[in-house]
């Protein structure tokens, strides 16, 4: 008898549990592209993992640049992803360079600085955030 | 009330199972609570947003009118329509899509550029009455392009909205009870059975006591 709700077998309720996990992250992009590749596209736009195609705001685009220095944009990465843990109810956006660190202050208008690599987000910098960079944004659930 | 799912034979094995499913389920169920979450703040913000530019289209749009009107009363008919057909829309729309939380949301960008036909018109038969009533009806198509998508995105996001909360209400009030229900009552089996085991070793001890007082 099947233990693991990945194998086969499965009874359909444990496949379509699986399959509803899987789904929840379909959008997320295969690759990212730096902000300097994304500006000199004429159409910016990236794959998304569920074979969709995700496209930029070049006013977004536009905006971020301006925050950014010339070394900035070739490693700032787009979309930015949103981490929405279940765990414990939080949002964080990975900020390795600190760059997202420093764009998501100059958003929100306070000082966000990155715990652990991560700059931890609530919900009202969110809704700021999504309503600046709709397009340069992007959600991934982590359980 | 939770009705218990059907169990081919109450096993240890098969609770083990049921508790799997119901760890996997109580996580997909968190998480679709935040996906839900946050489709409703996008969907509430797509809200005001198309307030607020079904309001700017609603003053454009009589702005324009009263640009024409004035252009009307002070060219006439005749040179008004001719230069309203030479006044070409000088900007592309791009479309695509953009992906917020798993919804593909339609996506229209504006690109300004040269008009074609603007060499053609006749700046000395124009007036800046007439410059303000095309550059009016410009902005009118801008923002009508801003409200498709606005209201094309409302849509959608309200008609996810409605799957997902299907989704987490089965979840939350049928598959997860359900689950409870089952694991309680194979939990509940066997304890019973353990108290039956227990009273039968009791009876055959006694019977076994018996047994060896009777030899003697």
């Amino acid at each position: 008898m099947p233990t693991d709700a990945t194998k086969k077998g499965d009874t359909p309720a444990e496949v379509y549990l699986y399959n509803e996990f899987r789904a929840i992250n379909a959008h997320v992009p295969r690759r990212r592209k730096s902000i300097e590749e994304l500006l000199g596209e004429s159409a910016p736009q990236i794959d998304c993992g569920d074979g969709s195609t995700h496209f930029f705001r070049k006013k977004e685009l536009q905006l971020l640049a301006d925050m950014l220095d010339e070394e900035e944009r070739k490693d700032f990465m787009l979309p930015m992803l949103i981490e929405v843990s279940s765990r414990d109810n939080s949002y964080a956006v990975p900020s390795p360079g600190g760059t997202e660190a420093k764009v998501l202050s100059k958003i929100c208008g306070t000082n966000l600085s990155p715990v652990m690599n991560r700059v931890t987000l609530f919900k009202p910098h969110l809704s700021v955030i999504r309503s600046v960079l709709k397009t340069c944004t992007q959600y991934i659930f982590v359980a | 009330m939770a009705i218990k799912i059907q169990v081919p034979r109450p096993t240890k094995m098969e609770l083990s199972r049921l508790k799997k499913r119901h760890k996997l389920a109580t996580r997909i169920q968190k998480i679709v609570k935040d996906r839900l979450s946050l489709l409703i703040m996008e969907f509430l913000q797509t809200v005001k947003e198309c307030a607020a530019v079904r309001e700017r289209l609603l003053a454009d749009f009589s702005e324009a009118y009263r640009a024409y009107s004035v252009a009307f009363g002070y060219h006439g008919k005749t040179p008004l329509e001719k230069e309203m057909a030479l006044s070409e829309m000088p900007f592309t729309v791009s479309s695509g899509t953009r992906n917020v939380a798993g919804v593909k949301l339609p996506f229209f960008e504006i690109e300004k550029g040269e008009a074609a036909t603007a060499q053609l018109r006749n700046r000395i038969d124009g007036s800046s009455v007439l410059d303000q009533s095309i550059e009016q009806s410009r902005k009118c198509l801008e923002t009508i392009i801003q409200l498709t998508e606005l209201q094309n995105s409302l849509d959608l996001l309200g008609t996810e909205i409605n799957k997902v909360k299907r989704v987490n209400n089965a979840l939350e009030f049928i598959v997860i009870p359900a689950l409870d229900v089952t694991i309680r009552y194979l939990n509940m089996k066997f304890e019973e059975r353990d108290r039956e085991e227990t009273a039968r070793l009791k009876y055959v001890k006694q019977l076994l006591e018996r047994k060896e007082a009777h030899a003697y």
